[in-house]
């Protein structure tokens, strides 16, 4: 079994934290501080990725062109989503199953620490290139995310260098999944058998094999664009003989994978949450774990519902559009599962219930629109309008977002051993989930309405819920604030939080004290440990 | 490496964790090829 072992030097030192801030955050293998590490990139990504959109929802505020020339717009809306995702969101997941895992699966550690540092580092570079791409001349990459060719083969210098950033956050991305399954399914305590795991650990592993499956695509999607546009290859395109909609193909069989990548983690995040305040264990355990196997199988299977308008055969146009309307299954699943907890449960409202509470609602609206976009001769009229950006915002803010919230309050007293500011907490949730929906909702009206997306300037008749989107955007970046406020808060001091921190909490990283250890379970807990720590209360020694 | 603790395993353990590590890295290696050798010879057909 695996353990702990100390070295002389750290002997010294009462937690066995290493010496000197280098020491410390730069070389350090202990999964909590790369956990802090990816949490507070991640923070900064979001509030970098965050001002991009503050500068598209000030120029959308009213027709015409105010602060941005369309060219830069076309920028940040690109950065703006890549940085959210791949710098904002992902790295948030991944510092989350690093501080989480070990503790939950009663590790010591990951398995392969070392690697871990490096998935970690790789990433500060990855973003300081893409970043540095709006300095280049011909500005940042303006083709959208999606990055679909000739557009994307248009860009100037800044091309190649966010394709090796995209290689990097693939490769950060890829290594840190093998670290997790590898964890998992090595490191987990005796007695801790795989339908015993807690749901965030499942639904992490399911998602370090998609990460697996997925990011190769985009990689070898980008090594494509990369030599038709240096080398002469013609992969994609036409005048040579090559495909672009082979491109939209490839990229998106990447794609929606990638949206459950962001996704899954959330789904692991509320089923912690909602038992431990509903003083409940989850109801529908084994469902839940094959719910989430099947929306993962099912992401790989429903790629073409992003481009029915690109022309494909109707026999595959049906099949992509029923294939995709079979995930709801599996999500309804989980949706009752959640709701069947709360049921005749004894509720209680602080901050992270209230953020999985408003994940149940207003990530169902996003899957609900999905619904209404998988319809394919509907799809014809919502492609590319806002109300595409409606959706997946439902789904990405009021879904994963909300979800990495709900994660830090719920466990924030564990990592710092203090109690956060419950009054203030309240007053960022209250403030978020009001002005998300500010924000978001009218989209929903502009895109039916017929407003297309990636535009800078837009017919007159969009102008009120325009007005309107822009005052929820402000509201909801400037209540953004309050979040790392709390957090600095909580980290230097507080009232002193107890080991189990909330009144019914189900798991073994609430048998360890609080703060957590620098090195949880040295030793692996004992089967009374484990037994009392368990999901589903039932493991027997 | 820093002064702090590491994680020791077994020889089994760690072999399976080596082995696991590079089966998966070698999986991910294969669908990105993969994805290249198809486009070249749908491009070649």
């Amino acid at each position: 079994m695996a353990q702990i072992e100390h070295s002389a030097a750290a002997h010294d030192d009462h937690d066995h934290k290493p010496h000197g801030f280098w020491n410390r955050w730069l070389t350090t293998t202990n999964h909590k501080d790369i956990g802090t590490l990816y949490l507070v990139f991640s923070c900064i990504m979001f509030f970098i990725g965050g001002s991009f959109a503050m500068l598209i929802r000030a120029e959308l505020f009213k027709p015409g062109l105010q602060f941005l020339d369309p060219a830069l717009f076309n920028s940040m809306t690109t950065m703006h989503a890549l940085v959210m995702i791949f710098g904002a969101i992902m790295p948030a997941f991944v510092g989350l199953a690093n501080w989480m895992i070990p503790m939950q699966i009663g590790a010591p550690d990951m398995a392969l620490p070392r690697m871990n540092n490096f998935s970690f580092w790789i990433l500060p570079f990855a973003f300081t290139l893409l970043l540095s791409t709006l300095l280049v001349p011909g500005g940042g990459p303006a083709g959208g995310w999606t990055l679909y060719p000739p557009l994307s083969l248009q860009t100037g210098k800044a091309l190649p260098m966010m394709i090796f950033a995209i290689h990097l956050m693939g490769a950060s991305s890829i290594l840190g999944a093998i670290n997790v399954i590898v964890t998992i399914m090595n490191m987990r305590a005796p007695g801790m058998t795989l339908l015993r795991m807690p749901l965030f650990v499942w639904t992490w592993l399911i998602t370090a094999y998609l990460l697996i499956a997925a990011m190769p695509v985009l990689a070898g999607a980008v090594t494509m664009l990369l030599t038709d546009h240096f080398f002469g290859t013609s992969f994609f395109n036409a005048a040579g003989g090559g495909d672009p909609v082979m491109f939209q193909h490839i990229f998106w069989f990447f794609g929606h994978p990638e949206v459950y990548i962001m996704i899954l983690p959330a789904f692991g995040i509320i089923s912690e949450i909602i038992p431990t305040f509903s003083g409940k264990p989850l109801f529908g355990y084994d469902a839940m774990v094959y719910a989430t196997a099947s929306i993962a199988f099912l992401s790989f299977i429903v790629w073409a519902h992003h481009m029915f308008t690109v022309g494909m055969p109707l026999s595959s146009e049906l099949f992509f559009m029923l294939s995709t309307m079979l995930i709801s299954i599996p999500t309804g699943v989980k949706v009752f599962n959640w709701s069947t907890t709360m049921w005749r449960g004894s509720v209680s409202f602080e901050p992270p219930m209230l953020w999985a509470l408003a994940f149940l609602f207003l990530f169902s609206i996003g899957g609900f629109s999905g619904l209404m976009l998988a319809i394919a001769p509907a799809d014809f009229q919502y492609q590319d309008t806002y109300f595409v950006v409606a959706h997946f915002h439902y789904v990405l803010v009021t879904g994963a977002i909300f979800a990495i919230m709900g994660a830090v309050y719920f466990w924030l007293p564990k990592w710092t051993g203090h109690m956060y500011n419950m009054t203030l907490a309240k007053w960022h949730f209250w403030l978020s989930a009001i002005f998300v929906n500010v924000l978001f909702f009218p989209q929903h009206f502009l895109g039916l309405a017929g407003m297309p997306r990636r535009v800078p300037d837009y017919a007159t008749q969009f102008t009120d819920w325009n007005m309107v989107s822009s005052i929820g955007g402000f509201g909801f970046g400037l209540s953004q604030f309050l979040f790392p406020y709390l957090i600095w808060k909580c980290v230097h001091g507080g009232q002193t939080a107890t080991s189990k921190v909330w009144a019914t909490p189900i798991g073994l990283e609430w048998e360890l004290p609080s703060p957590a250890p620098y090195h949880s379970w040295a030793e692996a807990p004992s089967m009374a440990t484990l037994a009392h720590g368990a999901p589903k209360h039932e493991v027997e020694g | 490496m820093s002064a702090e603790a590491r994680v020791v395993m077994d020889r089994d353990q760690r072999r399976r964790v080596r082995r696991s590590a590079l089966l998966l890295g070698l999986i991910a290696l294969v669908i990105y090829t993969s994805f290249i050798v198809h486009s070249v010879l749908r491009g070649l057909r």
